[in-house]
């Protein structure tokens, strides 16, 4: 859900839009340059995102996701003070979800932790994408919603399939559709991209909307404060041991910042 | 600057200059971003003309092509569908086909074969090579229906295509053809003449080489059908269709229709076929690869309506085996000697499953599992075709008309093409779900209407004005179509016959034949309140001998009857009257005297069907038509409007329209604001129609064959012949749109007041396999215009109360356009402490709902601001006070407030026990380390008398202040009205309560802290301070 944090930009350049064909390293360079350009991509150790997510009617949760390189990630998220933690260690996914009373942390599935592990590329899929072994396609330019867009076919290595659409005349992102397969079963998951703003040179979106493709429940992340290059212990993102006992008093899961509710 | 870059420099500003409000019109994208609802349902299905399936990954993937609602993909073996095809010029399917070689290639052959009236009309073929997400246009775009895809077993590049072409006229883009390039170029490869194409192309699935053709002469006219004639016949080519030879040895003599095939996958010399002959159609089969005939079989199933149903399936692995869908699905054992009853398992044929099947797909790993396409949707067999299970989630209903009634939340009603007439709800918790729906009319389903005078009835009809008046409270129904009296002539009514209701009296309703019909006593009694409206013809009058060489008379070719009817807003007297022979009458004195005004409408070819009338709401003399003349094969758009009764007329054509019309309706409100519906979708217009727009969205290319406006919502409900019921809720906005509006950067638009929908839930564990109807968010919709989308800085609202203070901010939506962002009418959630798990109340989850009254609205796009009310009103249906109200708000605040100071005092209890443990971890003296863990104890003890602290996966069953103060807080919270004396009076106990906790922390801590802070002063270490209320607050922002 932070997945569009680390898609980090420059203020750009105004870039007129480009009637001549393109290829896909083209639009990626002006996409990686209207972010801010490579070096000062590169130049991020880590990313500190706090946010606010809006799950439906009236439903709330704070939440802060940390990127770190070279493939570390942590989100928490609060609800009714409860908070819950979804991490990756460069290798697996881990989770503690706190709701239903217990707050042991959780290995995920493979399939499940798709998604924090995509959050842990810090600079995005597009930035050398081969390198990571990702294919992208150009697809032409598409409508979306009423504004022309390059339409990209990321296939991460890790076998899901993201839409990245490209708009024509910024080169930033403005909306994903990410195809994951989980036990089989195709998930389509929705992001419309916004409110870009410059955090110390680079360009991060602070708005999205994220769904399942064709549903109306969508889930909007609003994005309060970006902060780069903040410490983060590496041991943030390994996942803790089991607590012994069950029946003890046990303190809360471990946290990089206050509760907030 | 050189003299070239100042003359562009010049041009730039001067396009700049001249871009003015003028310029700006409606596009689609400026009106597509404001949702759609697709409220279904799928209770019933729609018409399906093929299946097509294939093992993927050892799952079971199908493609179902409907006849009018696109193709749908399921992946999991039927559970989940999903349409694939929506972005389509057309979404009429006559075939799919998939590519043996390659599953994730598909093609689809756009236009169904299954010719009946109704039928729509197909733009060429389409392929796929991703499984349906994209599609590319692969030629024959004039072939309007296909009757079969083919794709070489063996050569992805070789396609036959079984292209019917032209119902309803003549053309030569018809037969059979071929690409062996992959569709860059097509050969006609087998063409008869300009009235017959292909009906069925079937090749042997031993040997590629060999197909067997059936070619069907047939056309359809508004007041006829023909089936059979010269061109038709059965051929066979050997060599991949360069040459063909007709079959002809046992077959009957003279014209014949359509014909079926079906080959023995299993012994391919078993070749059966379904011919169609002069009052006679017959099973035929062949056991020497179609050179001789036996005729085997004529029953009932086998033989009903031919061109209608001509497809047969035999097993793929008994050649004996061969199924006959018809009006029933039969089967025979014994290579076509005898036939089944129809397939029921325990009731009566056609009770258990939808009449009229048409596509027939037999898994061939294992017979044994049957889909089945009908008039009425997709069923599915795993033993024989014994039982069978109805997939319930295809919204592919096929909708004639639609109207509503006045109930909260109102119901809306239309019939539909074989599936009866059916009443929805326009909202309802959670989803709009199939069991929402009732059905309260049979057959062919048309127009229906609640009855204004007494809503407990409703007006329904079937095919041909069996009109009927249905009570819905006890489903009893009563036939009221006027009878000919002594002396009065047959009555002559349409397939479709208008009802019409009277907008000026309650009670008053009309119905159309060849004359007008009025009853003023609920159909009790009628008065024929006109002559002969039609241009009675004779010659255009024999709907008992049209279907060609199979009598087929359905009603479906009725011709010369009145077809649509408005009676004047503004005056009861002014009724105008289209016929679907093309007269435009109107009466002034209320049906006394009548005029046929058509001569005066120039540039419409003559008796072109009128599909709709709508009078103005605001002036008597002003009225629309829309006329549709694609049963003479004229597929333009005719939309008119005249201002003085109908003495001159002004096309409202333009490009931007596409398709045959349906129906015209003109706002309630705002008299410059239109709405078409075509073949092809739905067309608004904001200038009186000078200019069009599409509304695409989430409503597909779909038919849309009726509009209507509920007045009391400002809904815009929209009646798809193939997709359901779609409703574009609150009109308001669009109502306020004009050209400068447009040529602004961002405009707050009004809404219409939003209500405060009372709390209501469904439990409901219903799995996948059901569609689910969107409902009406429980929310304020906020509605802006913006002319692009917005990428940079924040695009946020923010909601104050009319005293100022700050509710909430939302994010704004970015879309070029119309975007309406949804304010849920709640204060953000209660704070809550940290505790084992969740309050076990679902309201506990959320925020307050606001009180009714007048919000300010705060847009921060960027550098700029705009500013708007909203008001909130309460759910009319509550039967609250405003005091209970009051009452509510107060209760549940309180409440609010309470779990935020509960929230305090368990944090500051556990910032402090950390503190204590932090500074007991590094104490040494063991006396202080104590004190250090004797505080921990006493915090940790204290915070399990406030949380629940046993972590057992969600039963432990524990109930502390938090919850137990949480599930109060979520039962005020979830009733819209005075909560009990019981909840009120525990809110004071809970009062006492946390008061209690608050000084029992100053007992625990008071003296402790004392005495533990100065043994850490004395050791210089940084004394316990527990956090005050302020920097509490202060943290939380």
């Amino acid at each position: 859900m932070f997945r569009k944090v680390c898609l980090s930009m420059i203020v750009l350049a105004v870039l007129a839009p480009c009637l001549l064909a393109q290829s896909v390293d083209e639009i990626i360079a002006k996409n990686v340059q209207a972010r801010g350009g490579a070096e000062k991509l590169k130049s991020v150790q880590s990313i500190k995102s706090t946010a606010t997510m809006s799950m439906g009617p009236g439903i709330e949760a704070p939440g802060v996701l940390i990127q770190k390189r070279p493939t570390l990630a942590r989100l928490e998220f609060t609800v009714q003070g409860l908070t819950a933690v979804q991490a990756y260690d460069g290798k697996n996914g881990w989770q503690i979800m706190p709701f239903m009373g217990k707050k042991d942390p959780e290995l995920m599935s493979a399939d499940e932790a798709k998604e924090i592990e995509e959050n842990a590329d810090l600079d995005g899929p597009l930035v050398d994408y081969k390198s990571k072994g990702h294919q992208v396609e150009l697809q032409g330019k598409e409508k979306i919603e009423g504004t022309d867009a390059y339409k990209l076919k990321v296939t991460l290595k890790n076998g899901d399939v993201q839409t990245i659409y490209i708009d024509s005349e910024s080169f930033l992102d403005i909306k994903e559709v990410t195809k994951r397969s989980v036990r089989g079963t195709e998930q389509e998951i929705e992001s419309a991209i916004g409110d870009y703003k410059a955090v110390d040179g680079i360009m991060f979106p602070f708005a999205v909307e994220s769904g399942i493709k064709g549903t109306d429940q969508k889930q909007k992340l609003t994005i309060t404060k970006v902060e780069l290059n903040v410490p983060a212990d590496d041991s943030l993102f390994k996942m803790p041991a089991a607590a012994p006992k069950a029946d003890a008093p046990k303190p809360d899961a471990p946290k990089t910042d206050p509760p907030k509710n | 600057m050189s003299n070239r870059s100042r003359a562009l420099f010049v041009c730039l500003l001067f396009n700049a200059l001249f871009v003015t409000a003028q310029d700006v019109t409606l596009d689609s994208d400026m009106i597509s971003g404001l949702p759609i609802r697709a409220i279904g349902p799928a209770a019933m299905g729609g018409r399906i003309a093929d299946i097509a399936a294939v093992r993927e990954g050892g799952r079971l993937t199908i493609y179902i092509g409907s006849a009018s609602g696109g193709v749908w993909k399921s992946v999991d073996s039927g559970t989940t569908f999903k349409s694939v095809f929506d972005k389509q010029p057309s979404l009429s399917i006559g075939s799919i086909a998939i590519d043996p070689q390659n599953a994730k290639t598909v093609w689809v052959g756009t236009g169904e074969s299954w010719v009946r009236n109704s039928v729509s009309v197909g733009t060429g073929l389409y392929r796929s090579r991703d499984g349906g997400e994209n599609w590319e246009a692969m030629g024959l775009p004039d072939s309007e229906h296909v009757s079969r895809m083919i794709i070489h077993p063996k050569e992805s590049n070789t396609v036959y295509a079984c292209a019917l072409g032209h119902l309803w006229n003549s053309n030569a883009e018809r037969g059979v053809f071929k690409t062996t390039d992959g569709g860059k170029t097509w050969n006609k490869i087998l063409y008869r003449n300009d009235s017959t194409g292909c009906a069925e192309l079937a090749m042997d699935p031993q040997d590629a080489g060999v197909l067997y053709a059936a070619m069907w002469d047939v056309r359809r006219e508004p007041h006829n059908f023909r089936s059979g004639g010269p061109g038709s016949g059965l051929f066979k080519s050997t060599d991949g269709g360069t040459t063909w030879h007709e079959l002809r040895k046992g077959l009957p003599e003279g014209d014949l229709g359509r014909i079926g095939i079906g080959i023995a996958a299993s012994k391919t010399s078993r070749v059966y076929a379904v011919v169609e002959a002069k009052n006679h159609t017959a099973l035929f089969r062949s056991d020497d690869s179609g050179d001789s005939w036996t005729e085997v079989n004529s029953s009932f199933n086998v033989s009903g309506r031919p061109f209608y149903f001509a497809r047969l399936a035999v097993d793929p692995k008994n050649p004996d085996r061969v199924y006959k869908p018809g009006f029933f699905l039969t089967v025979s054992e014994d290579a076509g000697k005898s036939f089944s009853a129809a397939f029921s398992a325990s009731e009566g044929p056609g009770e258990n499953l939808h009449s009229d099947m048409h596509a027939l797909w037999i898994n061939p790993e294992n017979p044994d599992q049957l889909l089945v396409g009908t008039d009425g949707g997709v069923y599915q067999s795993l033993d024989q075709a014994t039982h069978w299970r109805f997939l319930a989630n295809l919204p592919v209903s096929q909708f004639y008309h639609v109207s509503f009634d006045m109930s909260d939340p109102y119901n809306v009603y239309g019939g539909l093409q074989d599936n009866g007439t059916w009443m929805g709800p326009s909202r309802a918790p959670g989803v709009i779900a199939n069991r929402h729906w009732r059905v309260i009319g049979m057959g062919d389903g048309f127009w229906a209407f609640s009855d204004p005078a007494d809503p407990d009835y409703a007006y329904v009809e079937y095919q041909g004005a069996m009109i009927s008046r249905f009570r819905k409270s006890t489903g009893e129904a009563k036939d009221i179509k006027p009878l000919p009296r002594p002396g009065e002539p047959e009555f002559r009514f349409n397939w479709n016959a208008p009802i019409h209701v009277s907008p000026n009296q309650a009670g008053t309703v009309y119905l159309g034949g060849q004359f007008l019909f009025r009853s003023r006593d609920h159909g009790e009694s009628w008065d024929r309140i006109s002559p002969d409206l039609t241009t009675n013809d004779p010659a255009r009058q024999h709907q008992e001998t049209s279907g060609g060489l199979t009598i087929d008379n359905s009603d479906a070719e009725k011709y010369e009857t009145i077809y649509t009817i408005a009676e004047s807003p503004k005056d009861a007297n002014v009724i105008w009257v289209g016929t679907d022979d093309g007269n435009v009458q109107i009466t002034r004195d209320g049906g006394k005297h009548w005029t046929n005004l058509v001569k005066n409408i120039s540039g419409l070819p003559a008796n072109t069907w009128v599909s709709t009338i709508e009078a103005s709401h605001f002036d008597p003399a002003v009225a629309y038509a829309t006329f549709d003349g694609h049963a003479g094969g004229d597929m333009k758009t005719y939309v008119y409007r005249t201002a003085d009764y109908g003495k001159t007329w002004t096309s409202l054509s333009t490009p931007e329209l596409n398709g045959y019309a349906h129906v015209i309706r003109e706002d309630l409100v705002n008299k410059n604001l239109l709405f078409v519906g075509t073949e092809f979708g739905l067309f608004i217009s904001i200038d009186s129609g000078a200019h069009w727009a599409q509304f695409k969205g989430s409503l597909p290319n779909v038919a849309v064959r009726d509009l209507s406006i509920h007045p009391r919502e400002s809904d815009l409900l929209v009646a798809t012949h193939g997709r359901g019921i779609y409703i574009l809720d609150d009109l308001t906005p669009i109502r306020a749109l004009t050209p400068e509006i447009l040529a602004k950067d961002f405009v707050l638009l009004p809404s219409r007041p939003s209500v405060l929908t009372l709390a209501a839930s469904e439990q409901r564990f219903d799995g996948d396999s059901e569609f689910a109807g969107r409902t009406l968010p429980e929310a304020a919709g906020i509605v802006y215009y913006q002319r692009k989308r917005h990428i940079f800085g924040d695009l946020k609202i923010d909601v104050s109360d009319e005293k100022g203070n700050l509710l909430t901010s939302i994010q704004g939506d970015k879309r070029k356009g119309l975007n309406r962002v949804q304010w849920p009418e709640r204060a953000k959630p209660p704070k809550m402490p940290p505790a084992a798990g969740l309050v076990e109340n679902e309201f506990a989850m959320l925020g307050p709902q606001v009180q009714e009254g007048t919000y300010t609205v705060k847009v921060t796009k960027g550098k700029d601001s705009y500013s708007s009310d909203i008001k909130l009103v309460p759910d009319p249906r509550s039967k609250s006070t405003a005091a209970d109200r009051a009452l509510q708000h107060k209760t549940v605040m309180q409440l609010y407030d309470m779990l935020g100071r509960l929230t305090f005092i368990v944090d500051s209890t556990n910032d402090l026990r950390d503190q204590a443990r932090q500074r007991a971890a590094s104490a040494t003296d063991s006396g202080l380390k104590d004190q250090l863990n004797g505080l921990v104890q006493k915090l940790e003890d204290f915070r399990s008398t406030l949380v629940s602290v046993k972590e057992g996966g969600m039963i432990t069953g524990e109930k502390k202040l938090r919850e137990k103060l949480g599930e109060l807080y979520g039962g005020v919270n979830g009733y819209c009205g005075r909560p009990t004396q019981s909840q009120v009076d525990s809110t004071g106990v809970f009062q006492k309560k946390l008061d209690e906790a608050a000084s029992q922390f100053q007992s625990i801590t008071g003296p402790a802290l004392q005495s533990i802070n100065a043994g850490l002063q004395a050791k210089s270490v940084e004394p316990l301070k527990a956090m005050s209320r302020e920097e509490w607050e202060k943290k939380q922002k």
